[in-house]
């Protein structure tokens, strides 16, 4: 028996001295090791829709603009230039010389091909309809009832290219670095098709390129010296890793073998927050509670009122997520040149008064609701103590209902079957408008089936109007009477970017509103 | 073999001579009551059903209750309240360690409130009677009484175990046998059953049937047929192979001469010698039942929170272990101590069942 | 015996035929698709998406579509892992779960039967006692405490293994111990236990007091006649045992960033890509089939009794 054993470690030990003698090569540059928290869905910009992607794809490709390591506002990409017209309606883009990393150049003309590819019905891309949000004449040509020649861009010479816009939207050219406008490598996906993605074929125009690929298991990228801005790429390899434990993410972190890791162990905030490497930055993104309004007693404000003022989110936000987290009364996040409207906040007083007023003194005869949400160990807490809140504070007793996600998808979203229920929002793009415009009736993501004219007036009304504080009122009006005058939700917190990430070790890095973190920027401080 | 003469009512053993006459159930018992190990086992069992089962009626605590001054306070058998100012003043310790090392803004906020639930709590310590309660488990993340936890937590979770040995034993001895004896076709189609129950996406076909009940009902009834319908597969392939191997033995052989039919032969002569194997068979799954609850309430059947399962206290805990090891070790050892108590006494049920050992011990 | 193998290897094919179709038809019946999410599709986007995947078609076109597909060995795209089909998903995991699966259930057989035929050999003494405790303790404790229990000590305390990868990361083969004891643990509890109770009931055995009565040395009696006999549990455990080691390590691969198919059947079936879920069930079921069958044949060996007439 100890003879099979020390056999069978000698051998281990064996292997293990080949695989490393093997594996370690002259170390030249910077090594970056990533968590990136998920497996990517596809490296093809025009099919990409998550947050790991869009990592990868920061590495790998660059729009007509990037976004400000600080500010996540449109910096110069492909475009070194942009000129909107006086009404606001027409942007026209001067093309930077540059060519993808096999030395193919990149004209006016690739533009327009990559944005009729994504929009293209054939193509099937999830995001396309970001790109219809804007550009004229996309979503007609994305739903097939009308060719491509119906979308509104074009190569005015070699590089020059100009794209027609809806309407005066001061936030299309910021949206623009978002990857549904990806400049794609046209000679390529012509040529190989499909396999274009593939580590053989695919050429990008980022700063980094694909140099190794295995699912589930690592992605690396090494330099691309074919990058305009080259010089100031500082990494010469940097690994991404689809971890999606967060402590195993964690304990990477902290022996060493990971430079940065998005994400942390809720379990363990305690004693992340003290670390000097743990970063936590706003994010534009709210956590909050759905009330199906058609339902009764939810479809009285003042039940929804008493509900919402008897959390008391402060405490919500110090005792039991306690990552850092924002605790508000609003939707839509606090953003450059907006103050978001405020809603009711804590007040047991007032709660049990309108909760008496809505015909349930001290919570009696107040149904059982159960409160829908997707199963996470996150979710489940803040639902505990919501249950225990309204049940002290105000008397009634809510059941806990947890799916798993794409159950609660379909049961919250397509069959609006729920009384209650746990929601999320990221914003696309730094506008009040993405947290607010589906609310109207009609919306696709309105899923407590909220309906006032009134409010869909000023939302589509903002929508025309050119930026400034103007626009910037009429969107708070509309947030004013979601919250404050008709509580269709009740906002918990705003998230929070939890990064691990030692900032006095790696220069480049900050913490912004969108999380994205532009990789060019990325180095060693020096 | 004990075989009962129905002529002249007197039992015989193996060599034909008149033994006292008792039945195998008493014989067993007489057995099992001599194996201390089997009897602690037993012992054991009866607490946790007596203690789990009987919580509501015994002095605990509410295991929904939470108090946000008393979270994560480790076991101790001080007053909550001495307990949650001594981790306060810890924190402030580490708070301002930490300060000093970078200085974040969100720390210095930590900091301030720490210091204020401090005067809170040394004002409140000594007259609020919350502040008296002793958590000897400790608590958890909301301030709940681990104890509590666990112990309703216990009640899902044996039921849940015994319901799915049970059912695994019952469908599997009866397929096992009928497949293994019988042979033939018979056998085919019972395996080729087996192979398409293991085969069909099981997570899928639960996420099915649970959206096929109206909404609300969330039934534990559902939980238990969700276990029961995979919880059989293996064990009635063991049966199926004791069963094969001792068709043919020298002692069916002689019963079959006899006269006796297949179901005698199976009950009285195949299943008695397959016993020993389908007890140990049963008693190693049950923890596997434990552990599938949890995971069929991540599909959200079962128990909802804040009701939890030892399963979830367990998979809870892991998470923060390295901070709140006790909020893991509880459940954990909980749930061990039982499954060994169970162990003990699936051995001692097999040798005290086992037909061998009859009259030799 | 050999009519036995035709006959049982021709009952292969309707069966795979049957669950292949069931499955086919009952994955649709789960609530949601592979494309909902928070943000919910534009009605047009989800039209586009329908009509590329052939969505758009009535389900038994979609099914003889398949089916024709799979005949031809193509399992189809996959919905969620856009730029790889199920057979390079599946082809990916495949061997690293097959290398894992049966270094581990290897060792759990190995550590297993020497444990069991120790504990029955000192039935009742203090040796029996440790050992099966052991075996208890090993299934008692749950994959995903033990794997993180690993990690803490011996990755992060002692920092003797890294915590985490695959082969071809930089710590190579160490990273293969922590998941192979992680998974190995019920496995090994199940076979000791097993081969205990097997051996003990075996040693009782009328065969095994002729063997002794005849006067072989105890050494002989137990490796020709009570360890064959006492393997037969073992073997019929061991046939769903291979294809749930293979299949069933989500956790172990989770933990420790493994890149196997234990993880793909999971999330294809959370994420409702039913493609992949399909190959998964071709897989699992052939392994499955595979093994039982092997299983079958192995008792007619071990067991000279046994005959399939």
């Amino acid at each position: 028996m100890k003879r099979v054993l020390s056999g069978l470690l000698l051998i281990v030990m064996a292997a293990t001295l080949i695989v490393s003698c093997g594996g370690k090569g002259p170390a030249k540059g910077v090594e970056f090791v990533m968590n990136n928290g998920a497996e990517p869905q596809t490296l093809d910009p025009s099919k990409i829709q998550g947050v790991p992607e869009h990592k990868i794809y920061m590495a790998l490709f660059e729009g007509l603009v990037g976004y400000d390591p600080k500010t996540s506002l449109a910096t110069p990409g492909v475009a070194e230039s942009w000129t909107v017209s006086p009404d606001g309606t027409q942007v026209t883009f001067k093309l930077r010389k540059t060519t993808w990393s096999d030395g193919t150049k990149i004209t006016a003309q690739t533009v327009v091909d990559s944005w009729l590819r994504t929009l293209d019905p054939a193509t099937a891309s999830e995001y396309a309809y970001m790109a219809g949000m804007v550009v004229k004449g996309a979503n007609e040509f994305n739903a097939g009832e009308a060719g491509k020649e119906a979308v509104q861009i074009r190569a005015l010479d070699d590089y020059t290219f100009q794209v027609d816009l809806l309407g005066p939207m001061p936030y299309a050219v910021d949206m623009m670095a978002h990857y549904t406008f990806a400049i794609l490598p046209m000679h390529v996906i012509n040529a190989k098709g499909e396999d274009w993605i593939k580590v053989e074929n695919i050429v990008g125009n980022g700063p980094f390129k694909l140099a190794e690929w295995k699912p589930q298991e690592s992605l690396t990228v090494v330099p691309n010296d074919k990058y305009w801005d080259a010089k100031t790429v500082k990494l010469s390899k940097i690994t991404f890793l689809p971890i999606d434990d967060n402590l195993t993410a964690y304990n990477k972190f902290k022996a060493g073998e990971v430079d940065w890791a998005h994400g942390i162990p809720l379990s363990l905030v305690d004693e992340i927050k003290l670390r000097p490497d743990y970063q936590v930055a706003p994010q534009v993104a709210t956590y909050y509670y759905l009330f199906n309004v058609t339902r009764k007693p939810f479809d009285d404000v003042r039940v929804r009122k008493a509900l919402t003022m008897a959390l008391d989110m402060q405490e919500l936000v110090d005792k039991v997520t306690k990552g850092g987290q924002l605790a508000t009364s609003s939707m839509v996040p606090a953003m450059e040149g907006y103050t978001p409207a405020k809603g009711p906040t804590f007040n047991v007083e007032e709660a049990r008064k309108l909760l008496a007023e809505a015909g349930f003194p001290d919570g009696k005869g107040f149904p059982k609701t159960p409160i829908l949400y997707n199963t996470s160990d996150g979710h489940k807490i803040i639902a505990e103590w919501v249950q225990e809140s309204w049940k002290k504070n105000l008397g009634i007793e809510v059941t806990l209902l947890n799916k798993e996600w794409k159950t609660f998808l379909d049961t919250r979203s397509n069959a609006h079957d729920f009384d209650i229920a746990r929601a999320g929002w990221v914003g696309d793009y730094l506008d009040p408008n993405t947290f607010l415009d589906m609310f109207i009736i009609g919306s696709g993501n309105n899923d407590g089936l909220y309906a006032n004219p009134e409010y869909d007036a000023l939302v589509k009304k903002a929508g025309t109007m050119k930026a400034g504080p103007e626009r910037m009122a009429t969107l708070q009006a509309a947030e004013a009477l979601l919250i404050a005058k008709d509580q269709a939700v009740i906002p918990f917190y705003h998230y929070v970017e939890q990064d691990l990430i030692d900032t006095t070790k790696w220069d480049g890095w900050y913490a912004n509103p969108l999380g994205v973190h532009d990789w060019k920027y990325i180095g060693p401080k020096k | 073999m004990p075989s009962i003469d129905k002529n002249n009512d007197r039992a015989t053993n193996e060599f034909n001579q008149y033994v006292k006459p008792v039945s195998l159930w008493a014989d067993a018992w007489k057995r099992l009551r001599r194996n201390k190990m089997a009897v602690l086992g037993m012992w054991i069992v009866a607490i946790y059903m007596v203690v789990t089962f009987g919580a509501a009626l015994l002095p605990f605590k509410s295991y929904t209750e939470q108090e946000m001054l008393h979270i994560n306070l480790p076991p101790s058998f001080k007053p909550a309240g001495v307990v949650a100012l001594g981790r306060l003043e810890e924190r402030k310790v580490e708070l301002e360690a930490a300060i000093t090392r970078s200085g974040r803004a969100d720390l210095k906020q930590d900091l301030t409130r720490i210091e204020n639930e401090i005067i809170q709590l040394k004002g409140e310590v000594d007259t609020d009677p919350k502040h008296k309660r002793v958590y000897i488990l400790g608590t958890d993340y909301l301030g709940r009484d681990m104890l509590a936890r666990t112990i309703y937590g216990g009640q899902i979770s044996i039921m849940i175990g015994l319901i799915g040995t049970l059912t695994a034993a019952m469908i599997g001895i009866v397929l096992g046998s009928l497949g293994g004896y019988l042979g033939g076709w018979v056998d085919n189609l019972i395996g080729r059953f087996v192979d398409l129950m293991y085969s069909l996406p099981y997570m899928l076909v639960v996420i099915i049937i649970m959206s096929m009940l109206p909404t609300g009902s969330n039934s534990i009834f559902v939980l238990y047929i969700a276990i029961a319908m995979i919880s059989w597969l293996t064990i009635s392939r063991v049966v199926r192979g004791q069963i094969i191997s001792l068709k043919n033995s020298e002692f069916v052989e002689a019963a079959r001469s006899m006269g006796a039919g297949s179901g005698r032969i199976i009950f009285r002569h195949l299943l008695p010698n397959s016993l020993g194997i389908i007890i140990i068979y049963s008693t190693l799954q049950f923890p596997s039942f434990i552990m599938n609850e949890s995971f069929l309430s991540f599909l959200g059947l079962g128990v909802s929170a804040p009701r939890a399962s030892w399963g979830t206290l367990v998979s809870e805990g892991v998470q923060g272990m390295q901070l709140y090891p006790w909020r893991l070790l509880v459940p954990a050892v909980s749930m061990t101590v039982f499954l060994f108590a169970m162990n003990f006494l699936g051995d001692g049920l097999r040798d005290a069942l086992d037909p061998q050992s009859k009259n030799r011990n | 015996m050999s009519r036995f193998i035709v006959r049982r290897f021709l009952s292969v094919i309707p069966t795979l035929f049957i669950i292949v179709t069931l499955s086919f038809f009952l994955i649709r019946l789960a609530p949601g698709g592979p494309f909902s999410g928070e943000k919910k599709l534009p009605p047009e986007i989800m039209a586009n998406i329908m009509r590329k995947y052939h969505m758009d078609e009535p389900l038994v076109k979609q099914y003889f579509r398949y089916m024709g597909d799979v005949l031809q060995f193509d399992l189809g795209p996959s919905y969620r892992y856009k730029d790889q089909t199920v057979n390079d998903l599946i082809g990916n995991a495949f061997p690293v779960s097959v290398m894992l699966g049966t270094m581990a259930l290897g060792t759990a057989l190995l550590l297993g039967t020497i444990v069991g035929i120790t504990s029955a050999l000192k039935q009742n003494k203090w040796q029996d006692y440790a050992a099966m405790s052991v075996a208890v303790l090993g299934i008692s404790v749950p994959a995903f405490v033990v794997g993180p229990i690993l990690m803490l000590i011996f990755a992060l305390k002692l920092k003797w293994l890294p915590t985490s990868g695959w082969l071809s990361s930089r710590a190579g083969a160490l990273t293969l111990i922590m998941p192979i004891i992680t998974l190995m643990m019920p496995y090994f509890a199940y076979i000791a236990r097993m081969s205990r109770g097997s051996l003990i009931e075996v040693m009782r055995s009328d065969y095994v007091r002729t063997a002794r009565a005849k006067g072989l040395k105890e050494s002989v009696v137990i490796r020709k006649h009570v360890l064959k006999g006492a393997m037969l549990p073992i073997v019929t455990y061991l046939g769903p045992a291979f294809s749930g080691i293979i299949t069933g390590s989500v956790v172990v691969e989770q933990i420790f960033v493994i890149p196997g198919i234990g993880r793909i059947f999971v999330q294809s079936a959370l994420n409702r890509d039913y493609t992949v879920i399909m190959g998964d069930v071709i897989v699992y079921s052939i392994i499955l089939i595979a093994a039982n069958f092997v299983v079958d044949i192995l008792y007619g060996l071990l067991d000279p009794r046994i005959s399939y007439k």
